[in-house]
């Protein structure tokens, strides 16, 4: 081929109108590749791009304002996705810090700010405080900080780092779960506290860290404590006055389960009269934990609300035979009674601490020929669901992540097919089980995209030794009994950030990261979706194809959860806090797995702009009374579709 | 052969036999220590301050001759894992006693002293921030052994060494000349202990922190 | 008399004075799990027996033949018989030898295959636990809620076969009831399985068989077979709750209990719940405790619990220190769980 072209070359050798040709077509191949120079002026100029790839469609309500954050999953569904377009896929490598805060703690943040009516609420780790940051002034100053004082007794109980994943929002009030049990209820102009209810006791090793979800006038908590050998449950209070009005454990009779005549599970094993206690050994499923601390999402059409249940206690499975119901549970229950109308249980007798507390994010999917109301559920146990949340009937699961302690998935009974190789023995040392008790994914949110019709979520490529010891029960102490010893699953890595097609049950791409991803993930319609590592990076990726678009180093590592909002100078903004804790701390094994070293701890919130314009820098001797200019800046216009 | 030498045969057989039978005492086993009868008291054990003693530069705190009777007792240490493992220390201190819910027991970072008997101490009374009271639950016999396990991690602070741990001292430093401990002030006896009123042994008198496996009523 | 012989008879009376104590009595058996092994150890025995008796005869027979005189006596002739009589001995023998030998080791091979395998399906299966030196036992059940664990006494039901899950908690053990199984070692780290069924209602005793420490001897345990019924309405008692204490003083012994004692022993449906020691859940129904040592007696259960050291050197238990007033209670309390 190479000689054709040198002797096509030779006898044309004079041929200047050859050359000319090469030159020309370099020239014009140059110029395309260079970037666009000046900004985006009009985001009605953005290409919204080609369209769902899996039919899906979500329903956003509440339909709160689009520029603010009034909830930590941003509506009923957790989708977790922003209608604002300001950053999008062409300019989002501009993105620069605009401002920070620094909230004077340690520990994890898990949390994500909300933003309400121009202020800005941010909470911390232990001890629980709580700050309103004033966006309408440079500087974001303090308006008011809330200072609860939870007992420092809780800092023993809490397995995974005294985290809270956040505050909600509801009646000019913010409400949040304190470490020691109590939910608190704050004014949100004032920073006084309107109401505080002690829904548990902190002794019996019994904390709360999820983030209250709010439905109408009722606020729905829920304890923490897998590993404590609690009784877990679910509760709802009353928005204004902070009265309980129903709880629903998640072991023991049908009426402590309230489980009643409208409860319709749609698998044989579910069915049947109290197996919150026949399931279980006698009288282990008091402390048989199925505590609720992770996610909560709402269908206001159906008035239901669907969560997950926590591993079942002890962690040692060979001293409570039997599927202990109603641990490892995805609910669906009605909001206004507590009773249940379905459960599906996606790991029977858990072996490996597989919760499935992880978030349920509602949407609606064509799924051979018929557009079915789905949950969809990346579960701990590395398994992505799809279930019809009318029925509970389980449409799709198919893994996300590395595992091996199943060989297969039985659509028929709805039950993943255990291998028997990978089951834990006391004082026996199982080698190489996969994913870990941390799961294939965490509680870590993922986020949704009504435009591409993809899921998007921060997953672990990890496997574990592991040695079971049979635990006494104690209260105060743990009831666990995992002795492990965590490592990379095949290819290295111990992270890695997906898009899901739920539909399908099917990776459409992914990022391998060195470290582990563990962080919330933000979905806009710009076309972006955000994420972050444990090492502090920060990214901003195509949700279309995948490709890292932009990155910054934060100070420490993130696990938190990035939100967008448009501040009042219609600049739109990203907000995420950097401060590595939680579980990816819990075991120095994991930590002794990096490269390099592991970040420290930090406490600051990052907030990001295009160019890192922002109204807390510029020139002369600015100061906190300082008003926000709502005057249109050069770029950015503010609107949205 | 004759007779006579056929009965000596068998009576020396039968002897040898018996004394081998009459001498068979009660084994006394390998898995067990000999109880030490001396456990230091609870006195002495609540007069060694945590803190410095005012007004008092670098002394030598005497109390802090109290060993660990259990220590370097190896069936002591064993039984000690075993009870680290059951009475769940293992679940918030992890396994291997790098810490998880609680401190990390193998460096020599001790919030609370790391004497053996300021370690029996914490396991005894509790300590405010989340670890429980095992006093009540744990003779002092176990809570020793307990402290001999703890011992074997490496991380304890040997009783020699109290007082250079405390002011953050590494062995093989240099010390200039002034930094020495004032020899002026060298007491010829003692300081501790000083004996104090027995405290108090029902757990009511501690309001704070929270018995082991004891809920409030 | 010379010295060696009397010593020797001053010490007999000692020697006959050991007896083997009726229950350890392994001779005499009860269940199918070793009934053909006991037959198989008389009949090995009495065959042994039996070829002593003829191979004695006939060596007698042998030393005591009157020599035959040759009747020349011819200077040259050996004074040796070579006829085939004497071959006919040999092949006769050797060829019953064979055949006795062969028939037995078919024998035994039979026994071992026979006891070694599960005739049918077990109705019940029991995990033990050995640890030193108690044994600690779980029923499994098909249905979850029916499972419960207690100690160191064995319910079975009569004419069923029942299967044992051998695990250890430390160190080698052996698992033996005499009158109704073969010894099966207890091993940290594996899990063996044995079988054994009893044909006739009683109490049967057992043994660690494999000394594994300064208590080896104090490690026994009990097998009580019941008839069906019995043995149902057993279970159901030690599945129903705890009963609540209701006089002050064994109010008082319960939250003693809760205190001093639960972080190691359990008592079902109460705080704490410790695996540390034996399950205490319904402890009156057991005759016997600190694994068969001593009686179930109020006083016994005082005296083990005030000083566990003096009765059993070098237990596992540790001396509570409580005070006159507390041990009453405690004992008071612990007296009233049927």
């Amino acid at each position: 081929m190479w000689d054709r072209v040198v002797r096509f070359l030779r006898a044309h050798e004079n041929a200047r109108y050859l050359k000319f040709a090469c030159l020309a077509l370099l020239i014009a191949a140059s110029s395309s590749c260079s970037r666009p120079s000046t900004p985006v002026q009009d985001s009605h100029a953005y290409d919204p791009g080609s369209g769902s790839l899996t039919g899906a469609t979500l329903n956003p309500a509440p339909n709160d304002p689009p520029g603010e954050w009034r909830s930590q999953a941003r509506d009923y569904a957790n989708t977790r996705y922003s209608t604002l377009d300001q950053i999008n896929t062409s300019n989002v490598s501009r993105l620069r810090v605009a401002w920070t805060f620094s909230d004077g703690t340690l520990n994890g943040h898990e949390a994500a700010p909300l933003v309400v009516d121009n202020t800005m609420y941010v909470v911390t780790p232990f001890p629980d405080i709580l700050y309103a940051l004033d966006l309408t002034r440079a500087g974001e100053p303090i308006k008011w900080t809330f200072k609860p004082n939870p007992a420092p007794m809780a800092k023993g109980k809490a397995c995974c780092d005294t985290v809270t994943r956040g505050v909600a929002y509801a009646n000019g009030k913010l409400i949040y779960n304190l470490l020691d049990d109590h939910t608190v209820a704050v004014d949100a102009k004032t920073g006084k506290e309107v109401w505080r209810t002690k829904m548990g006791n902190v002794e019996t090793g019994e904390t709360m860290t999820m983030a209250p979800f709010v439905v109408g006038n009722k606020v729905l908590v829920g304890d923490s404590g897998g590993e404590m050998g609690v009784w877990g449950w679910i509760a709802a209070l009353d928005v204004d006055s902070g009265k309980e009005l129903w709880r629903a454990y998640s072991t023991g009779s049908d009426q402590q389960v309230r489980i009643g005549d409208d409860f319709k599970p749609f698998y044989e094993r579910m069915k049947g009269k109290d197996l919150g206690t026949s399931t279980w050994p006698a009288d282990m499923w008091k402390h048989g934990a199925g505590s609720v601390w992770g996610w909560i999402s709402y269908d206001p059409e159906l008035k239901l609300i669907y969560y997950g249940t926590s591993n079942p206690s002890p962690r040692v499975p060979d001293q409570r035979p039997g599927d202990n119901l109603w641990t490892s549970t995805i609910f669906a229950r009605d909001v206004d009674t507590g009773m249940a109308r379905w459960a599906y249980q996606t790991t029977p007798h858990d072996r490996w601490d597989y919760d499935a507390v992880n978030e349920d994010i509602l949407m609606d999917l064509p799924i051979n020929g018929q557009v079915r109301k789905v949950l969809v559920h990346l579960d701990r146990n590395a398994y992505g669901y799809t279930i019809d949340r009318v029925t509970g009937e389980v449409l799709q699961a198919a893994p996300f992540a590395y595992q091996n302690w199943s060989t297969g998935f039985d659509m028929k009974t709805g039950m993943p097919i255990v291998d028997p190789d990978k089951e834990p023995h006391p004082n026996v040392k199982l080698v190489n089980v996969c994913p870990p008790d941390i799961g294939g994914k965490d509680w870590q949110p993922s986020a949704a995209s009504p435009r591409t019709g993809l899921v998007y979520a921060d997953i672990f490529n990890i496997c574990m030794d592991v040695t079971d010891n049979e635990a006494s029960y104690i209260p105060s102490s743990p009831f666990d009994g995992m002795d492990m010893n965590r490592y990379p699953a095949p290819g290295g890595n111990l992270g890695e950030f997906i898009a899901w097609n739920p539909v399908t049950g099917k990776k459409v791409w992914g990022i391998k990261e060195i470290y582990m991803t563990m962080s919330g993930v933000l979905a806009t319609a710009g076309d972006v979706v955000f994420y972050g590592t444990t090492d502090g990076w920060f990214r901003a990726v195509d949700a279309r194809s995948g490709k890292v678009l932009w990155s910054q180093k934060l100070g420490s590592g993130i696990i938190g959860q990035p939100i967008t909002y448009l501040g009042l100078d219609h600049r739109q903004y990203i907000a995420i806090s950097a401060g590595v804790g939680g579980a990816a701390t819990v075991r120095a094994d994991v930590i002794a797995l990096r490269p390099y070293d592991f970040p420290a701890g930090g406490n600051t919130l990052y907030v990001f702009s295009i160019d890192g314009d922002s109204m807390s820098s510029g020139p002369g001797q600015m100061t906190s009374k300082d008003n926000v200019s709502t005057t249109r800046p050069e770029t950015g216009n503010g609107t949205q579709h | 052969m004759n007779l006579r030498a056929i009965h000596s045969a068998i009576g020396i057989a039968a002897l040898a036999l018996l004394s081998a039978l009459g001498g068979c005492k009660h084994s006394q086993g390998g898995s067990t220590t000999t109880r030490p009868v001396n456990f230091p008291s609870d006195n002495l054990i609540g007069a060694v301050p945590l803190g410095q003693v005012a007004g008092e530069p670098a002394r030598v705190v005497t109390a802090l001759s109290i060993d660990n009777p259990y220590h370097d007792n190896l069936q002591a240490i064993q039984q000690g894992k075993q009870l680290y493992i059951r009475m769940n220390c293992a679940g918030c201190h992890a396994y291997n006693g790098k810490g998880n819910m609680g401190p990390d027991l193998t460096d020599t970072e001790w919030r609370y002293g790391g004497l053996p008997i300021q370690i029996y101490e914490t396991i005894r009374d509790g300590r405010p921030q989340g670890m429980p009271a095992w006093g009540a639950a744990l003779p002092p016999d176990e809570i020793w052994k307990l402290v001999a396990y703890i011992q074997s991690l490496g991380g304890t602070v040997s009783i020699s060494d109290y007082e250079h741990a405390r002011q953050g001292d590494q062995p093989g430093e240099q010390v200039a000349p002034e930094a020495q401990a004032d020899a002026q002030f060298a007491p010829t006896t003692p300081i501790f202990p000083t004996p104090i009123p027995a405290k108090a042994q029902t757990p009511s008198s501690s309001p704070t922190p929270a018995k082991a496996g004891e809920p409030k009523p | 008399m010379n010295p060696p012989l009397a010593l020797l008879f001053n010490k007999l009376p000692m020697l006959l004075a050991v007896r083997v104590e009726p229950p350890m009595a392994y001779p005499h058996t009860f269940g199918p799990a070793v009934d053909p092994i006991t037959r198989l150890g008389w009949g090995l025995g009495i065959i042994s027996l039996l070829v002593i008796v003829i191979i004695g005869i006939l060596l007698l027979g042998g030393v005591l033949r009157k020599r035959v005189a040759s009747s020349a006596a011819d200077p040259h002739q050996l004074a040796v018989r070579r006829d085939a009589g004497g071959m006919a001995w040999i092949y006769v023998g050797g060829g019953i030898s064979a055949l006795v030998l062969v028939a037995c080791m078919a024998w035994t091979l039979l026994v071992t295959a026979e006891v070694t395998r599960l005739p049918s399906a077990p109705g019940l299966t029991v995990q033990v636990t050995a640890s030193q030196w108690w044994w600690s036992l779980r029923y499994l059940n098909a249905k979850p809620s029916n499972i419960f664990t207690t100690a160191n006494e064995i319910h079975i039901p009569v004419g069923q076969p029942v299967r044992f899950e051998l695990a250890s908690a430390d160190v080698i053990h052996s698992f033996w009831i005499p009158q109704l199984a073969g010894k099966m070692d207890v091993i940290p780290g594996q899990t063996n399985v044995m079988w054994l069924q009893a044909d006739q209602p009683g109490t049967y005793r057992g043994q660690c068989a494999a000394y594994c420490g300064r208590q080896h001897a104090h490690m026994a345990l009990f097998i009580v077979a019941d008839t069906p019924q019995d043995f149902a309405a057993w279970q159901d008692l030690q599945l129903t709750e705890t009963i609540m204490p209701t006089t002050e003083e064994n109010r008082r012994g319960e939250r003693i209990f809760q205190t001093h004692c639960a972080a190691c022993h359990t008592i079902r449906g109460m705080n704490p719940a410790g695996i540390l020691g034996p399950d205490l859940s319904h402890l009156m129904t057991r005759s016997t405790i600190a694994a068969g040592l001593l009686a179930n007696t109020p006083g016994n259960l005082a005296s083990w619990i005030a000083n566990p050291e003096s009765v059993k050197p070098g237990t596992r238990m540790p001396a509570q220190i409580l005070s006159g007033p507390d041990l009453a209670a405690v004992t008071s309390y612990l007296n009233t769980l049927h």
